[in-house]
């Protein structure tokens, strides 16, 4: 790695702009400022952690900005066991959370729409479209995005991430490492075990070539121990969702999860939750809930619509509605006990392999059904994404079986996670209006 | 060859039963046959077939997904595959992945279902996994219809299919030389799709012993999953074009090598991740390039269609490098997307026909 590039480092991240993030935190934590448009009469202030949560999204785009050439780097598909390149030192960036930013900043339209003039359908993935358009592009709302000196694609969230990887491995000529993880219809069974196992084993040497260094087992330990750690956190909050009134809703959980997605092996991701928790708890004991006047609580299902967060909160909000669990942030969150550091890559293999996404329609399914009854919930919304076909096939049956089954009104909800063009407005609020009715009668 | 020789898919499987066989309805792509004719079960395809109810299968499936995945949930709750004993479903894609799971947790059939994992990959470790999904399939089979046959019976069977796989090699390679039209050529190596490998076999033996005028036309490679509908065929004959060669998930993709193993598993393993390149097997797109660059020196084609069905992800997220790629090389190309439900618009023969007379200047 060059010296010049490693001067720049230190100067940008470490000298001055970590500091100047943490300066800006402590203003904001010493004099909160409540957004002008807050819907106070609806929704509770934003939780205090916010300014964290800033700091710690814009220290991680800010190190990736100066990461090249002073750090290896690795571009990862969220569901990726990234325990090994933390361990040998790589940064490693998620295009699936830029999209996401992009998404909750407005970008996609235009980026998408770069990756489409090159050629690229609209039928394909958002994400992957927003990501692709940014790539060929050079353009991003976070300023820069380091090139990859390696790709990490693994296919427990979908086949999707391979074809895009593959686009990615071959526009920036780098290393791609594919973790192949077999899906479970029914159970794990000892020969996909072992298969993604060895592929963990083969992607090291890879790994410890791009980075320049050895791995560190007693290092990879150490992350393993600290994963586990945010993971089991980040659990425990999202389980404060059952308390009435829920101290926080799945819009303010799709926002702080940004760090168990992208930070997962580090000290600062575990204080997070850690101070995360703590106010969640403070805000029980005060009794305050995420929205004022909690009457109803909801489930969802599937990704957020980042274009549209503030819109649906507010909205469900408006009529006293919280949704307080989703399938989506529980998956964060609910593999924590599969990871062991005393097994490093026997339980690194078995956490990959399964993720809700990994797994039949009936596992999600079932995962619905007990929320809906540790959660105490009134109704469910389920996110039809147009581009996500993984996470969306089977709704349909799994709509139905939750109102046979409990009584509840579900809603399917046709829109995508990232472009705003599949989301019909006046469908969506018209749809919302009479699902609201439903939940009164 | 006449054509007509080609016996009905329904009549294959009447037979089949009369026989007291056993039939496996097929999703796509990639499978052993040998693995099941050693069972005695005979594997009849199921490519989506069009003209069916697709509000069937719009019951439990959105309508971003393929067609294809659409028609086969839809014909199977029309009562069509009440025929057959089992389905068995390759890992294909994500939406095949979805209907896999949606018909076993959810709908949940007469048939077994029995899904099989196709690795993304061509390392050793993705052969050894391929091998202990086979063994693992075996086990299931054997729970099924209580045989248990040897490695001998299963090198018996892998042969039979090689035998008949390396003549429908033939038959792609011949095919300028058979004087068929294009529909009648893809007619005849798509009945491999239902037909045993015996019958298969003799069909193409016969087929290969007549030869016609050599078929002229614009020679263009076909691209995609399958040509259906099929009347499209006739579209691009029409238009004075001659498929040459096609990289088809459904047919050129599939022309597997006989394998060397003496291990059966291995064998059956090393024929289906060694096949031609193919994005639902995890070939890079370099990989995929230099075989349809390959394949059009070797066929002389002048430009390729790619026919897509829409929403298929696997072939979506290639299509803007390799036709690049090819057109670095010369090679023009066109792209386009059905629904294999609708009957072929307008617009598309008039697009292959712009595309055929550009090549043809
Ligand atoms: S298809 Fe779904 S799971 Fe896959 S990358 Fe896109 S949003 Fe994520
Ligand atoms: S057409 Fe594409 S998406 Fe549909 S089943 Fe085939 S490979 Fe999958």
């Amino acid at each position: 790695m060059g010296m010049t590039a490693s001067l720049k480092y230190y100067w940008n991240v470490k000298v001055t702009g970590q500091p100047f993030l943490y300066w800006q935190r402590r203003q904001a934590e010493r004099y909160p400022r409540i957004p002008s448009r807050w819907r106070m009469d609806i929704l509770s202030p934003p939780l205090r952690i916010g300014a964290r949560t800033k700091e710690l999204i814009s220290r991680h785009y800010l190190e990736g900005r100066y990461a090249s050439g002073h750090r290896p780097v690795a571009w990862v598909t969220s569901g990726g066991p990234v325990e090994i390149l933390q361990a040998l030192g790589f940064y490693v960036l998620y295009p699936e959370n830029h999209g996401a930013l992009c998404g909750v900043r407005g970008a996609v339209v235009e980026l998408s729409g770069m990756a489409e003039n090159a050629g690229y359908s609209t039928d394909i993935c958002s994400y992957a479209r927003t990501d692709i358009g940014s790539v060929l592009s050079g353009k991003t709302p976070v300023g820069h995005l380091p090139k990859p000196d390696l790709l990490l694609a693994c296919t427990n969230i979908c086949q999707t991430v391979l074809y895009w990887y593959r686009v990615l491995a071959r526009h920036f000529e780098v290393p791609l490492i594919l973790i192949d993880t077999p899906f479970v219809y029914t159970k794990v069974s000892d020969h996909a075990l072992g298969y993604v196992k060895k592929q963990l084993e083969n992607s090291i040497s890879i790994s410890e070539q791009v980075a320049g260094c050895r791995l560190d087992y007693r290092h990879l330990k150490q992350i393993i121990r600290l994963s586990k750690d945010a993971t089991e956190l980040w659990q425990e909050i999202i389980s404060r969702g059952r308390h009435q009134p829920a101290p926080i809703s799945v819009f303010d959980q799709f926002i702080h999860m940004a760090p168990i997605v992208e930070m997962r092996g580090k000290k600062e991701t575990v204080y997070f939750y850690a101070e995360l928790l703590r106010e969640l708890d403070e805000n029980i004991a005060k009794g305050k809930g995420a929205v004022r006047n909690e009457r109803k609580r909801l489930l969802w299902d599937n990704l957020p619509i980042w274009y549209r967060l503030r819109y649906l909160a507010e909205y469900l909000g408006e009529h006293g509605i919280c949704v307080v669990s989703s399938t989506y942030t529980n998956a964060w969150g609910e593999l924590a006990s599969l990871m062991n550091s005393e097994k490093p890559l026997e339980s690194i293999a078995r956490t990959y392999i399964s993720p809700i996404l990994n797994q039949g329609t009936k596992y999600k399914l079932d995962t619905m059904k007990r929320m809906v009854k540790e959660f105490q919930l009134d109704g469910v919304i389920l996110h039809s994404d147009r581009s996500c076909k993984p996470y969306s096939i089977g709704q349909i049956d799994q709509r139905n079986k939750l109102i046979q089954e409990f009584g509840i009104p579900a809603l399917l909800l046709e829109a995508d996670h990232d472009d705003p063009r599949a989301y019909a407005d006046e469908q969506v609020a018209s749809r919302l209006a009479s699902f609201v009715e439903m939940l009164d009668d | 060859m006449a054509i007509t020789t080609i016996p009905h898919r329904r009549d294959v499987i009447k037979d089949i039963k009369n026989r007291g066989g056993l039939v496996a309805a097929v999703l796509p792509i990639h499978y052993s046959r040998a693995l099941l004719r050693a069972f005695d079960i005979f594997p009849i395809e199921l490519w989506g077939p069009p003209k069916v109810d697709v509000s069937l299968g719009g019951a439990h499936l959105q309508s971003y997904v393929c067609s294809i995945v659409h028609n086969a949930l839809s014909f199977l709750k029309m009562g069509e595959l009440n025929v057959a004993s089992l389905i068995l479903i390759p890992h294909t894609c994500d939406s095949l992945q979805g209907l896999t799971s949606v018909l076993m947790d959810m709908i949940k059939p007469e048939q077994t279902i029995f899904p099989l994992y196709l690795p993304r990959g061509q390392r050793e470790e993705d052969v050894v996994f391929l091998v202990d999904e086979l063994q693992a399939l075996y086990a299931h089979f054997s729970d099924f219809t209580g045989k248990y046959p040897t490695n001998e019976e299963l090198l018996t069977a892998i042969k039979r299919e090689e035998l008949s796989d390396l003549l429908l090699l033939k038959l792609h390679k011949n095919r300028q030389q058979m004087g068929l039209s294009n529909i009648d050529f893809y007619r005849l190596v798509r009945s491999r799709e239902y037909l045993s490998a015996e019958h298969f076999a003799a069909l193409a033996e016969n087929a290969l012993q007549v030869t016609g005028e050599t078929a002229g036309g614009i020679p263009v490679i076909l691209s995609g999953i399958l040509p259906e509908p099929m009347k499209m065929l006739d579209v691009i004959s029409k238009m004075k074009g001659q498929v040459v060669a096609d990289d088809l998930a459904c047919c050129g993709r599939r022309l597997y090598q006989p394998g060397t193993s003496r291990e059966p598993f291995r064998r059956m393993a090393e024929r289906i991740i060694y096949a031609p390149p193919d994005p639902t097997r995890g070939n890079s797109i370099a990989e995929r390039a230099e075989y349809l660059i390959e394949m059009a020196r070797n066929s002389g084609a002048k430009g390729i269609i790619f026919y897509e069905v829409k929403f298929c992800e696997p072939e979506l997220f290639d299509l803007p490098n390799l036709r690049n790629c090819l057109k670095e090389q010369g090679l023009a190309s066109i792209n386009i997307e059905v629904d294999i439900n609708n009957l072929l618009p307008h617009q598309i023969a008039t697009r292959i026909g712009a595309f055929l007379e550009m090549l043809d200047s």
